[in-house]
């Protein structure tokens, strides 16, 4: 009786596979990306080492696999800045820029997205919503903003840790600071973070958020 | 429309600003992946500096408000 149970059993998953012992396929490994170390320079690799140095056990490989796994990052700026610091100057690359390079914090895509969606009422954001879900004051928030996505992979860009030493760094004077930068990959609110150099304006997705 | 003239827009994301009174205003982006905007007047002493150095003093005084947007509660919210 158990022997025909048995043989009724593996009759019926041959079915469901094909009945075919070669129809069963394997699920190919998921193909590995490349470090996001790996488009930055030899000078931004050095500062990303350092970091990787200073952070250990952490390091910029482990933050992009925990936080960023999509290699997708997003920003915020208010409509206004966008078009004066962006539209206006005709930029190339997002960010502060000096003689090294453009420099952009941010952060995962997934995370900006829900607490965008999360507030919007009406069609329009409550900032304070935002807020809240991003850690940060609500009048960083305040009128309409635009949201920029960047997939790090697709665009090559350079990613890695952010460091004290970054064009708009401000750092934490106390442990209860907040809106400040601690290193370490999360920013005082405690969200993911990291440094993009020389993210390519013509690669982004640009959306308003009223 | 502002009438404000813009004397320096410079790619580490601030901009140097003149009213027509004369006075000197930095406006000056600061903050993470969420970016805002501060502006700080420039005393008397500032602009003097500025008019002795030039961008290389805006420089300097821009990433100072980067580096701690309050200034000394001397900024403004833009």
């Amino acid at each position: 009786m158990q022997a025909m149970l048995r043989g009724a059993l593996l009759c019926s998953l041959f079915v469901a596979v094909g009945c075919r012992p070669g129809a069963v396929r394997p699920t190919p490994p998921p193909e590995e990306q490349p470090s996001v170390t790996a488009a930055c320079d030899d000078t931004q690799k050095a500062i990303s080492q350092a970091a990787d140095t200073r952070a250990s056990p952490y390091g910029i490989d482990q933050h992009v696999e925990k936080n960023f796994k999509d290699r997708k990052v997003s920003w915020l700026m208010p409509e206004a800045l966008y078009q004066k610091f962006v539209v206006q100057t005709g930029a190339k690359n997002f960010g502060r820029c000096n003689d090294s390079g453009c420099f952009l914090f941010a952060a995962p895509t997934a995370t900006i997205q829900e607490a965008v969606t999360k507030s919007m009422v009406d069609g329009k954001h409550d900032p304070a919503v935002i807020g809240q879900a991003l850690g940060l004051p609500a009048k960083n928030f305040e009128g309409p903003l635009r949201m920029m996505t960047l997939d790090l992979a697709a665009s090559k860009s350079c990613a890695r840790l952010p460091v004290d030493e970054d064009p708009g760094v401000w750092k934490c004077q106390t442990p209860e600071d907040t809106d400040c930068f601690k290193f370490g990959g999360y920013t005082s609110g405690g969200i993911p973070e990291i440094m993009v150099i020389n993210a390519p304006v013509d690669q982004a997705t640009v959306a308003e958020i009223p | 429309m502002s009438d404000e003239e813009v004397l320096i827009q410079s790619p580490l994301m601030y901009r140097l600003l003149r009213a027509p009174d004369g006075t000197l205003t930095l406006e000056v982006v600061v903050g993470g992946f969420a970016m805002y905007e501060v502006r700080v007047r420039l005393t008397a002493e500032e602009a003097e500096q500025y008019a002795r150095e030039g961008r290389a003093f805006a420089d300097r005084m821009a990433q100072a408000i980067m580096a701690n947007p309050p200034f000394g509660g001397r900024s403004v919210r833009g």
